[in-house]
């Protein structure tokens, strides 16, 4: 318990001059509430008073210590205040004070007592006296007492540093799903709480960039234990038969001193990677809501650079072929030579979008098992196998995706139980061989069982569209652009896109103007969202906000679905109401297009544009107003 | 020269208050050298500041010694403000 690391800059005040106690007494209260310990201000500053009351706290020398130990007080601290011209403090020998130091103390423990016995050792030096008074500014006042403790206490000042060996007694992994900001910000309140506590520590970030300042395979041997402040999966095998406490990462930032104290403490539980924790100890104390996000994240995050780099890649592919003039139909974006090669590159990148989901997801929920299962599944979501065609019939898309990386994930979790009981011998091959044959023969399973569910989905929806077809042409843009943005990629997306198609073939083009509409407002409807209400995105999607205008403007519906996978009961039906409302205009206005994709870049040949844009602008504030009504706001 | 050890009884330990008590008890006798040890820190017994430098606590031995005129006396009333817990 070092002065210095009780007294914070805040709550010093050099050469004041108090009228008399009362009001030294209002100012070091200030003081000591600007240092932000004190619970409730007026509560301390009763017990201070009490104490007064008792006999003057002004011991001699200049000095006046009054204190209060008090429910009031959140933790230890100290404020302090010189007064040159000294004040009456009532003290015992009648001389006034002008070192005045007031102590806050929780009801627990000694601390009082320690604190009050430092400081009057260190004080009792009347050349430390007079180098407090003379302290030009709060850093020189600071740095004087830090000397005089050094010299009174040169044990302490050994234990700040790295333990003799260069051994870390406490290590630490630090991740957000973002791993922007909160990463950081837990990591450097994590070392800061390890400086002032005298205890070694050493935080491995797990930020966007990658892992950093990362934990060697002799420093965890070495260790007391490790913190685990992460809201996504980090690598734990590592830690195996180590003593790992894991949290939030809000935690790390909140209460870091509690979380090294878990560790030093030897409370927190041995970590046995294989299966579940042991030792007692409250480690999995995470509600099941709270889990879910965060493996839904762990997906989200992962998938991002593959949308915002496959979009760009597709967005540059129809800028190309708009300036290289080639013609607005269905061969637009892969007309020339160099915008083929932006599509396709940027198309297969698009590809992974979807399986990378799941795998992540998969993962954060069965570690490196559940890997497998969720690319797998989610590669079967988008290829849309089924028993009767496994090479591929009706993808179900994202929200299939979602499906089968959880699902995957807690079945990995299910075979990795069951092979618990098996032959210890088997040990070896079972993450090698038997998790994995398992694992893919389950998901390929439950996959081409799902996925014909799609497909009738599909019939279904296609034969629903056609019999539309006689009635209300404004209902049916409606639907249409509901449709594209339902799932964005699955069977609904898909039916209402390959009806657009037909209709282009048949001759109608009022049809394949909704469909397209309809695709675009759900990216736009979002980048509008976290331009303008900032406040409902965390701050990766509202990064990634802007690109969402290219994929929008682009007709490139996949831009959404990292918003939508992380919130889909919000995003989902804002978007789906904005594109049915743009879908339904683009009839009512009898807009037309015979291009199948291409976006802003052939609204060229789009019949009637100019109430086209004016649908996609109302779509898209529909669509931006629903999301801030709905989406809670985000506490970043 | 008269020695007496004893045990600190009030929760508090000796903060600055019972300090005081102390201080102001021993300088009714000014020909009378009392100091109190605690550990290896040494108090004089008329100075606050020592002995809250002491930061002797609840449970804690104390050694007080008394030397001079009506030592004895003076080693009876500390004895007695210790084992009274102050007051407290």
């Amino acid at each position: 318990m070092r002065i210095v690391d009780l007294l914070s800059k805040e709550s010093i005040l050099l050469k004041a001059s108090p009228k008399n106690k009362q009001e030294a007494i209002d100012k070091l209260v200030e003081l000591q509430v600007k240092g932000g310990k004190i619970a409730d201000k007026e509560a301390y500053k009763k017990g201070i008073l009490a104490r007064e009351e008792q006999g003057s706290t002004a011991v001699g020398e200049g000095i006046a210590i009054p204190h209060a130990k008090s429910d009031a007080v959140k933790g230890p601290s100290l404020a302090a205040m010189t007064v040159p011209d000294g004040v009456d403090y009532e003290a015992l020998d009648g001389e006034p004070s002008n070192l005045l130091f007031m102590i806050a103390a929780p009801m627990d423990g000694d601390v009082h007592l320690e604190v009050l016995s430092r400081l009057m050792t260190i004080l009792m030096d009347e050349d430390f006296r007079a180098k407090l008074l003379a302290a030009k500014d709060k850093n020189e006042f600071i740095n004087v007492i830090d000397e005089m403790e050094q010299e009174k206490y040169p044990d302490e000042k050994k234990e700040q540093n790295v333990s003799g060996d260069g051994s870390y007694k406490v290590l630490a992994v630090t991740a957000c799903p973002t791993g922007i900001a909160h990463t950081y910000m837990a990591a450097e309140a994590l070392e800061k709480a390890g400086k002032k506590m005298g205890v070694p520590i050493k935080v491995e970030t797990n930020g966007s960039g990658g892992a950093k300042n990362i934990l060697t395979k002799d420093e965890i041997a070495a260790c007391d234990g490790i913190i685990v402040a992460a809201d996504k999966a980090v690598e734990m095998s590592r830690f195996n038969g180590k003593k790992v406490y894991k949290t939030k990462v809000s935690d790390g930032i909140k209460i870091p001193e509690e979380l090294i104290n878990k560790i030093v403490s030897g409370d927190a539980p041995i970590y046995n990677h294989d299966g579940e924790i042991t030792d007692g100890g409250s480690g999995d104390d995470e509600t099941f809501g709270r889990k879910i996000y965060k493996q839904l994240m762990n997906g989200v995050s992962n998938m991002l650079p593959f949308v915002v780099a496959g979009g760009i890649f597709i967005a540059l592919a129809f800028l190309i072929d708009t300036i290289a003039g080639a013609p607005q139909d269905s061969t637009f974006g892969t007309y020339t030579a160099a915008a083929e090669f932006f599509k396709t590159i940027g198309g297969y990148a698009f590809n992974f979008m979807v399986p990378i989901l799941a795998a992540y997801i998969g993962m954060s929920i069965a570690d490196r098992p559940g890997f497998l299962v969720g690319l797998v599944g989610g590669y079967l979501a988008t290829t849309g196998s089924t028993f009767s065609s496994v090479g591929g019939d009706v993808p179900s898309g994202f929200l299939g995706a979602l499906f089968a990386g959880f699902i995957g994930g807690y079945i990995m979790l299910g075979i990795e139980k069951l092979c618990d009981n098996m032959p210890k011998a088997l040990n070896g091959i079972k993450p090698v061989l038997i998790y994995p044959l398992a694992g893919l023969g389950v998901i390929a399973v439950i996959m081409c069982a799902v996925n014909p569910i799609m497909g009738y989905l599909n019939t279904g929806l296609s034969n629903f569209l056609s019999n539309m077809g006689d009635s209300s042409k404004i209902v049916l843009g409606c639907i249409l652009g509901g449709m594209m943005s339902i799932d964005m990629g699955g069977p609904f997306n898909k039916a209402a896109y390959t009806f657009g198609i037909t209709a282009i073939a048949a001759g109608s083009y009022d049809i394949m103007a909704a469909v397209m509409i309809g695709g675009m407002v759900p990216p736009i409807a979002i980048a509008l969202s976290t331009t303008f209400f900032k406040n409902r995105w965390n701050e990766e999607e509202r990064k990634n906000g802007p690109v969402n205008y290219i994929m929008g403007l682009s007709f490139i519906t996949e831009g959404a679905i990292p918003y939508a996978a992380a919130d889909p009961l919000r995003v989902i039906p804002s978007c789906l109401i904005g594109a049915a409302t743009a879908g339904g205009l683009s009839m009512a206005f009898d807009c037309t297009l015979m291009a199948p994709h291409g976006g802003v870049f052939v609204f060229a040949v789009v019949g009637n544009w100019p109430m086209y844009i004016l649908s996609l602008v109302i779509g898209s504030l529909v669509g931006m107003l629903l999301l801030a009504l709905l989406k809670k706001k985000v506490n970043e | 020269m008269v020695t007496k050890t004893i045990k600190v009884v009030n929760e508090q330990g000796i903060h600055m208050r019972p300090a005081g008590m102390l201080v102001a008890e021993m300088k009714k006798f000014p020909n009378c050298n009392v100091t109190l040890k605690c550990g290896e820190k040494t108090a004089k017994a008329t100075a606050v500041m020592q002995i809250m430098a002491s930061g002797i606590k609840c449970g804690s031995e104390v050694e007080i010694t008394a030397e001079g005129e009506n030592e004895q006396a003076a080693l009876d009333k500390a004895v007695e403000l210790f084992e009274t817990g102050f007051g407290e």
